[in-house]
């Protein structure tokens, strides 16, 4: 076997999941109008390019780093290297293959992970298992879940990948930022002998940049999610997630936004609402159904549902000054770190997390919320019924709870979803 | 001697004890904690009694699963239910850290829903240390900060002067004796003819976890001369079994595996050995403080600790070899994700050593007894 064949046998999911994209893809230009669901449109062909360059990269034999999704990718940056995110991997590959994640889950199941832990990872660990990843190293902070701190030790111990452990502080307070910079600092460090590279500050640096001009974008693209109707679809949330995890730190990143910023605009120019009537106005505190992100078209469309935003986009860091010393930027990069999605809500109590939400809804002109409590996330299994109660003593607006797992339909299929959001919409007009 | 009413040893089936109501009358103070990770020694010499929180004889979590779901740890809402019921009133102060995304969160439910509830005035401080998941030098830098600001909060909140390095050193003492006689029952319960089972054994762990350490130290010194004395039990047709996992404070499940034709030798739990394996080193004299935080911060870790398995695999085979197993019996409460990935490894691994193993999932209350006597009398007959 040549050795491009022996490199890209590294990251075989990235394979599949390219020609999953590509086939995608192929469809909504097939079968869409021009206009139709653009997000979807210009992402998948945002990303679709970037998984391509990647497999050619790990062909040319550069070093395959795995990273959990809360290690803001752009800090890998820094290296020559082929990012992979593992939840990422399980979560996409689940919503666009046609059988799912669910024999991946299936085989490390059967390998002993428990049933009640993350399938985002269980994903990749099965993949992994398969031997169909083989990683140069791995990176991840020590947040957001037991399942991260439970799971990921597997990596190391079965399959013998260097494992770089970031410690983050359950904690949010200023000693908390200066230590988590330390950490950041070092895990790059580390990571970077592993994989025999020097840390590039100017790569480093650019990619910073590239993130905290999309940070900008996004703050206008809710400026007008605002609005009534919401003037951007449901499918944006999943697909700007997928966005950043996978072009992150890169001009396409920032290509994605700018050209879903103009579309904002015009649809709200023209108050147009992607499903044609806006009914309902919902925020999803939590996580959108990974397995089906389909979904998020249907309430669009057969409701009238707007989903407002998702855990993964409503987080908003201040931009990182690159024009600074190191220690100063590597501050920059552990408050932004601590602030990223499920991270920030995980690491503090539950007050902060509440009052945003009542600010939320009041800001974005919420009709009522949907909490999706996935079987893994025991870090959120306290809130749902305090958030119920402080959203209807403080704004009047009720909440639907669902119990389901994010990433396998066999939990809470997608008609129950249907179903129970029908009847809920039906109490609300 | 029978240790069957022994006083000491019914204090492990209730909540609630004469000692603690002894305590509360001299106007002392009692501050309840979830986990073995937080510096007891500091409370001790604030003159505070320190109460590991748990739900011994609790059978139902209806009140507390309103606000906690399904899928989290079933001990913990037990616990939360309790409280919810007033089984907790009597706590003067509440210590959480972030051990597990389970029982981290009862800071904000136990402030709430139990401390704010309807008729209940009593004003309960709280406290929260956060503990780094690996274990390296600068997480330790960041406990001891942690730990010093715990300190200053004990202080203001109990109006103490001060924690005084010579209190401290008194009750790291106290406390080093305690973990001491603990381990000395527990060479009792190795032996090829142990003087008391596993289930007796975690007995007196959880009633030394109820009461003040210099009474407790008294009846342990007790229990050992009665121990000693005692006819040896009679294991030769059990198999000698490592427990290893959640946390155990319930008696009727150490009783179901003890039935079914199995001696628990030895244990790698929470309310076993993790708790007195280790003792506080007194390397520097003048900073006691230290030395009680680099005992919680470095000793055998549970799976919180993201880079310690190999030591925890290591404890593991030590044990076997010194308590002479005949099979380890990995055990979790189900959506327990630590213990849980921690005991798929072990399962690999103990099975290249060729130790038999039996990994099973539970609830904390015995719902389910008849699976789990069926799985393990099949372990045992298998072993």
């Amino acid at each position: 076997m040549s050795n491009k064949n022996q490199n890209g046998n590294r990251i075989i999911p990235y394979k599949m999941f390219l020609k999953a994209l590509l086939t995608t893809r192929e469809l909504i230009e097939r079968i869409l109008p021009k206009q139709g669901v653009p997000s979807l449109r210009i992402g998948t062909k945002k990303i679709e390019s970037v998984i391509a360059s990647y497999i050619e990269k790990a062909e040319e034999g550069l070093p395959v780093i795995g990273y959990h999704f809360s290690f803001p990718v752009e800090y890998l940056k820094c290296f020559d290297c082929v990012p992979v995110c593992l939840e990422a991997t399980s979560y996409f590959m689940a919503t666009l293959l046609e059988g799912g994640t669910e024999n991946y889950y299936d085989l490390m199941n059967s390998w002993g992970h428990p049933f009640h832990t993350c399938t985002s990872q269980k994903g990749a660990m099965g993949m992994t298992l398969e031997d169909l990843f083989k990683f140069d190293a791995i990176i991840t902070p020590t947040a957001p879940c037991d399942c991260t701190i439970a799971s990921y030790p597997f990596f190391k111990y079965k399959k013998n990948f260097p494992l770089v452990m970031v410690d983050l502080p359950f904690l949010h307070e200023e000693k908390s930022y200066l230590y988590y910079a330390d950490q950041l600092k070092s895990g790059l460090l580390n990571l970077g002998k592993i994989i025999g590279q020097d840390l590039n500050y100017k790569k480093l640096k650019e990619a910073i940049d590239i993130e905290n001009q999309v940070n900008k974008i996004k703050f206008e693209i809710f400026d007008l999610i605002k609005a009534v109707p919401s003037p951007i679809e449901n499918l944006y949330n999943p697909v700007s997630a997928g966005a950043y995890i996978f072009i992150g730190g890169m001009p396409e990143n920032l290509s994605f936004h700018k050209e879903m910023l103009e579309i904002t605009k015009l649809r709200y120019k023209n108050k147009e609402h992607h499903g044609g009537e806006e009914k309902v106005r919902s925020i999803w505190p939590y996580m959108i159904t990974w397995f089906s992100i389909d979904l998020m078209e249907w309430l669009d469309r057969n409701l009238g549902l707007s989903v407002l935003f998702d855990i993964f986009n409503y987080n908003f860091s201040e931009p990182i000054n690159t024009n600074s010393d190191l220690d100063t930027i590597f501050l920059g990069m552990s408050k932004k770190g601590m602030d990223f999605s499920m991270i920030k809500q995980s690491t503090e109590f539950f007050e902060p997390f509440i009052e945003y939400c009542i600010s939320f809804a009041k800001e974005f002109s919420a009709d009522c919320f949907i909490y999706t409590q996935s079987i893994a996330c025991k870090q959120f299994g306290s809130v749902p019924q305090l958030l119920k109660e402080a959203l209807m003593d403080e704004v009047g607006i009720p909440m639907l709870l669902i119990e389901f797992d994010a990433g396998d339909a066999r939990m809470t299929s997608l008609k129950t979803f249907k179903e129970k959001i029908s009847i809920f919409v039906q109490t609300l007009i | 001697m029978s240790l069957k009413n022994d006083f000491f040893l019914n204090i492990s089936t209730s909540i609630i004890n004469p000692y603690i109501e002894d305590w509360q009358k001299s106007n002392r103070k009692v501050v309840g904690y979830y986990c073995t990770y937080i510096p007891e020694e500091l409370l001790h010499a604030a003159e505070l009694l320190p109460f590991r929180i748990r739900a011994t004889g609790t059978k139902d979590t209806d009140l507390a699963d309103i606000y906690m779901v399904r899928f989290t740890c079933s001990f913990v809402r037990a616990t939360l239910d309790l409280a919810l019921r007033g089984g907790y009133d009597f706590l003067d102060g509440f210590l959480v850290c972030n051990s597990c995304d389970h029982s981290r969160r009862m800071f904000e439910l136990f402030n709430l829903k139990v401390f704010n509830r309807e008729n209940f005035n009593k004003k309960v401080p709280q406290f929260y240390i956060a503990l780094p998941h690996v274990i390296t030098d600068e997480g330790f830098e960041w406990y001891k900060k942690e730990v010093e600001e715990l300190k200053e909060e004990l202080e203001k909140a109990y109006q103490i002067k001060e924690i005084t390095n010579e209190k401290l050193l008194k009750s790291i003492h106290i406390y080093n004796e305690n973990r001491k006689l603990l381990r000395s029952i527990h060479e009792l319960r190795l032996q090829e003819k142990p003087k008391l089972t596993g289930s007796e054994f975690l007995k007196i762990n959880i009633a030394n976890s109820s009461i003040p350490k210099e009474i407790a130290n008294q009846e342990l010194n007790r229990i050992i001369i009665a121990l000693k004395s005692r006819k040896s039990i009679d294991v030769s047709n059990k198999k000698r079994i490592l427990l290893v996992g959640s946390i155990v404070d319930n008696l009727d499940f150490t009783q179901l595996i003890e039935n079914s034709g199995a001696f628990i030798a030895s244990d790698f739990l929470c309310f076993g050995t993790r708790y007195f394996y280790d003792d506080v080193q007194l390397v520097n004299r003048d900073d006691p403080l230290e030395n009680i935080t680099k005992r919680v911060y470095y000793r055998i870790s549970c799976p919180r600790m993201m880079d310690d398995h190999l030591r925890r695999l290591d404890f593991l085979k030590e044990e076997i070899n010194r308590a002479k197993v005949d099979g380890v019996l990995l055990q979790r409460i189900n959506n327990c994700d630590l213990h849980g990935c921690d005991n798929m490894l072990f399962t690999h691994e103990l099975k290249e050593l060729d130790v038999p193993v039996l990994n099973i999932d539970r609830e904390f209350y015995q719902s389910d007894t008849t699976r789990l006597q069926t799985r393990i009398e099949a372990f045992i007959e298998m072993i």
